[in-house]
This record gives structure tokens, C-alpha cells and sequence, in this order.
């Protein structure tokens, strides 16, 4: 019989956490701030830690890690830390940040109806991916309420393009009435009426 | 020309809706040519939850209600496992991961390869008998092949080694011949050598402190799993399973799934026979 043998016993060696993840995320070396960052995502006290250690993170690798344990967490803590990403002009960090916060939903919709009224464009416009991640209910009533007042062409375009998805019959309105709005940008005209079209389809039959 | 058969409960706009929707979430891709087909389950899956319309039928796929996205994704894959599924991988193991992992290493370290989710045990058994059929060093090194999944009683099967004929039909019959013995009941055997040659073990892959015991391993096989998981749970087993790798170490996933799309630690290798994952050789994260 061939060398396939039977697992050893006594069984390998593990991997061990590390022994001290609120000394270890501050270390030199990126190893031990990536397990401490994954230790400190199952600490009761460690989105703090992660909190304040994604501020000065700049291993990408790290700053994932960072990002899944505060998503793991999801607590309104957790997606407070990492919406100054959102305004990074970083694009790794603010895709992390977008995918953090898409990762825990429920935890980040208290902070969503400020985020979509915020001065720049850009976190109103990553901000509607985050939207996307919720239930239809309050996807549609947050897009709804953006579509009628916002006054960017590509905020518009990204709310529309997930009102497709994650919309009902109920915003076909707002969407009329952004479509009037931006006549002149034909591309925009183009993605409310696939959505409409998409909407209505799903609508109750009378 | 028109469509041939249309369905009641899907039009084309609600078809696209569900295949972006999809595809954003596992990957999967539904092209025109399946539209019967995704049509079909879909109607399934609504009849099986009381769905009284497609709108009501996606809100509830959207939000996971009940498990909802596993029982889709069910419908559309192919649930049995047996024996030899997704041979490339097997071809790929023998042809290049192994000799990537034993070109500067000594025989005195065995070779650690993990299954999992391993359900009824055909997979790692697999690996075994590739290794032992398709690999001219499997007497110069010790291997270590393991078994894992959540569901223990999944796991008392695979130690039994009982498998019927459906299971078995992608293996060459002097492989049969050689490894199994026929039982009564239309069933066959795994020979008790190659039983004794695979361990199992329980484990949650979102669960570090489950993963880590299991020490570091050459290559992990863990396919079609990470698809049925939400983004959150997604990431950390990936975090789980790169730490569970010892660096230069491989991780291959079922066909329809991507690491790329999941996490930014593992490189993608593009081999002859599969694309797989690797661990960094040069990195001594985790």
C-alpha cells in the first residue's frame, strides 16, 4: 500500500491567534496586525481597536481584514468607522468601505438618509450601492426621496440602476419625474425607462 | 421568433432582473439560451414558497428569507456528489500543485491536503484514489488527506464508505475493481485501506477558532460552498481558509466560483488544466 497514511495523532499544529490583538494591531510587521485585526473581530471590545487602527491602516491586505471584522460585527459602531473611507481618495479604501458597509445593511440604514444628502456627490453615488443591499421597502423609500431632490446626473443614473433591482411599482413616479428633470441626458432617459419597464413588469396585474 | 413556451409568473424584463440580481450575488451566469431553464425553477421555487408573484418571489430572494438563496442556487446546481467530479482539478493536483509544493521541500514533511466541505466523503476520497493511481511520487511522500464539513452525520457516512452506483460512475472500472467490494444490496465499498486514509473532522468555515486546529495545508479543495454564503460570511471563511494555508499553498473552488471576486489576498494561477488559488508564497500573513 502506497505512503497515504491515516492524520498523525497527535493531530498538527494549529494556527494560533495572537496572544494580545490590541498590542498586535499596532505592530510592525503586517502578519500580526492582519491576525490581530481577525482576533479582534470576535473581541467584545475590538471594533474600537479596529476602528482606530483603520485610520492609519496601509496594508491592503490589513485594511481587509480590518473592514471584514467590522462588517462582522455590524453594529452601528462598526459602519460609523467606516464611512470616512467612503471619502478616500483612495479607491481600495472606498470599495472597501462600500463593500463593509453593503456587508451589514441593517447596521449602516440609520447613517444611510444623511449619507444620500451629503455635500459630495460621490459618497451620495457609492452610497446608493449601499441601498441596494436592503429590503425593497426601504430601498425604494430612501431612492425615492433622493431621486426627487438630487441634482447630479450620475447620483441619479446609480439609484436608478439599483431602483431596477431593488425597486417596486411604487417609484415608477419618481422616476417620471427625474426623467423630465434630465431630459436632456439621454442616457439617463435610456436607464429610467429600462427600470420603469422592469418595475412595471413585477407590478400587481390588474 | 417568439418564444416558444412562455411561462406564466417570468416576462423577459423580470428574466434579466433575476440574472443580474444573480450574478451579482453568486456569480452564476444566465445567458438567453437558459431563460426555459432559470424559468422553470424559478416557477418552482415560487410554487414551493407560496409566492404568488415574481415581484413577491424576488423580495424574498433578495433578502434571504429562510434560506431562500440556497434553495435556488440548489435548484440550479447539480446537488449529488461522486467520485471523480470535476476531474481537471484532480489532473491539475497531480500535474502541477503537487510538483510546485514538493520541488524544494523535504519527504520528511508530509503533504496536507484538505477537503472540505467533504459531504459523504467522495471528494477527499478522490483525491486518494487520483493520488494513488495518477501520481508516480505518492510512495515517496507522506500525504495527509482530510475530510471536513459541518454536518456530522454527513460525516459518519464518509466514514463508512458505502456508496451506490451513481456514485461511482465516473470511475474507470479497474479503479472499482481495485478499491471497492461489491456489497448485497447494490451498493460497493471503499476498501478498508483507503477508508484508514482519510480523516474527518467537523468544522464551520466562518469559524476561526474551528479552522485554525486544523493546522496548514498544501492545497484545499472547497468547492461550491463559498457560493451559498452572504458577503460578510464569504470574506472571513476566505480570511479562514488563507489562513489555514501554508503560504505557497493552493485553494481550488468549484468552476462557477471566483476568489477574485471574494478577497484580494490569494493570486489566481493559470494552469493547463484548472485555475486555482495560491496563497503568496513570499507572505507570512496569519
Amino acid at each position: 500500500m502506497p505512503l497515504i497514511r491515516k492524520p498523525p495523532s497527535p493531530p498538527p499544529t494549529g494556527v494560533d491567534p495572537p496572544a494580545d490583538p490590541f498590542a498586535g494591531i499596532a505592530a510592525a510587521d503586517a502578519a500580526d496586525r492582519w491576525a490581530a485585526a481577525r482576533a479582534l473581530a470576535d473581541h467584545p471590545a475590538g471594533v474600537l481597536a479596529l476602528a482606530d487602527a483603520l485610520s492609519r491602516e496601509t496594508d491592503v491586505r490589513v485594511r481587509e481584514a480590518i473592514f471584514a471584522g467590522l462588517s462582522r460585527a455590524a453594529t452601528r459602531q462598526s459602519a460609523e468607522a467606516v464611512l470616512p473611507c467612503l471619502r478616500s481618495d483612495d479607491a481600495s479604501l472606498r470599495t472597501g468601505a462600500l463593500d463593509a458597509l453593503r456587508a451589514m445593511p441593517m447596521a449602516a440604514l440609520p447613517l444611510l438618509p444623511q449619507l444620500l444628502i451629503d455635500p459630495d456627490p460621490d459618497v451620495r453615488l457609492l452610497t446608493c450601492e449601499v441601498v441596494r443591499a436592503l429590503p425593497p421597502a426601504d430601498a425604494c423609500a430612501l431612492l425615492v426621496a433622493l431621486l426627487d431632490r438630487e441634482t447630479e446626473v450620475n447620483v441619479c443614473a446609480a439609484a436608478v440602476e439599483v431602483l431596477s433591482e431593488a425597486g417596486d411599482a411604487s417609484a415608477l413616479p419618481a422616476l417620471r419625474r427625474c426623467a423630465e428633470r434630465f431630459a436632456d441626458a439621454p442616457f439617463l432617459g435610456f436607464a429610467i425607462k429600462v427600470a420603469a419597464q422592469r418595475l412595471q413588469a413585477s407590478a400587481p396585474r390588474a | 421568433m417568439p418564444d416558444p413556451d412562455p411561462l406564466p409568473g417570468l416576462n423577459e424584463d423580470e428574466f434579466r432582473r433575476l440574472c443580474e440580481f444573480v450574478y451579482r450575488r453568486t456569480g452564476m451566469v444566465f445567458t438567453e439560451a437558459k431563460r426555459y431553464f432559470v424559468q422553470r425553477r424559478v416557477i418552482d421555487r415560487m410554487a414551493a414558497t407560496g409566492a404568488a408573484t415574481f415581484a413577491s418571489y424576488f423580495a424574498r430572494l433578495r433578502t434571504d428569507l429562510d434560506g431562500e438563496v440556497e434553495h435556488f442556487i440548489n435548484a440550479f446546481t447539480v446537488n449529488e456528489t461522486y467520485f471523480y467530479r470535476e476531474e481537471h482539478q484532480l489532473q491539475c493536483l497531480t500535474t502541477d500543485l503537487l510538483r510546485e509544493r514538493t520541488r524544494r521541500r523535504s519527504p520528511s514533511l508530509p503533504i496536507r491536503i484538505w477537503s472540505v466541505p467533504c459531504s459523504t466523503g467522495e471528494e477527499p476520497f478522490s483525491i486518494a484514489l487520483w493520488l494513488l493511481e495518477n501520481w508516480p511520487q505518492v510512495d515517496a511522500w507522506d500525504i495527509e488527506i482530510l475530510g471536513s464539513d459541518i454536518d456530522t452525520r454527513a460525516l459518519e457516512a464518509a466514514r463508512e464508505g458505502v456508496y451506490g452506483k451513481r456514485a461511482l460512475m465516473r470511475l474507470p472500472p479497474a479503479v472499482i475493481a481495485r478499491y471497492f467490494e461489491p456489497l448485497a444490496d447494490g451498493e460497493w465499498r471503499l476498501s478498508e485501506d483507503i477508508r484508514g486514509s482519510v480523516g474527518f473532522s467537523p468544522v464551520n468555515l466562518v469559524e476561526a477558532a474551528q479552522t485554525r486546529p486544523h493546522g496548514r495545508f498544501d492545497v484545499i479543495f472547497c468547492r461550491n460552498v463559498l457560493i451559498y454564503f452572504d458577503d460578510a460570511s464569504r470574506r472571513t471563511a476566505a480570511e479562514n481558509l488563507y489562513e489555514t494555508l501554508l503560504p505557497g499553498g493552493y485553494i481550488c473552488l468549484g468552476h462557477t466560483e471566483s476568489m477574485s471576486r471574494i478577497s484580494p489576498l490569494f493570486e489566481v494561477c493559470r494552469y493547463a488544466d484548472a485555475i486555482v488559488y495560491r496563497r503568496p508564497l513570499e507572505d507570512a500573513h496569519g
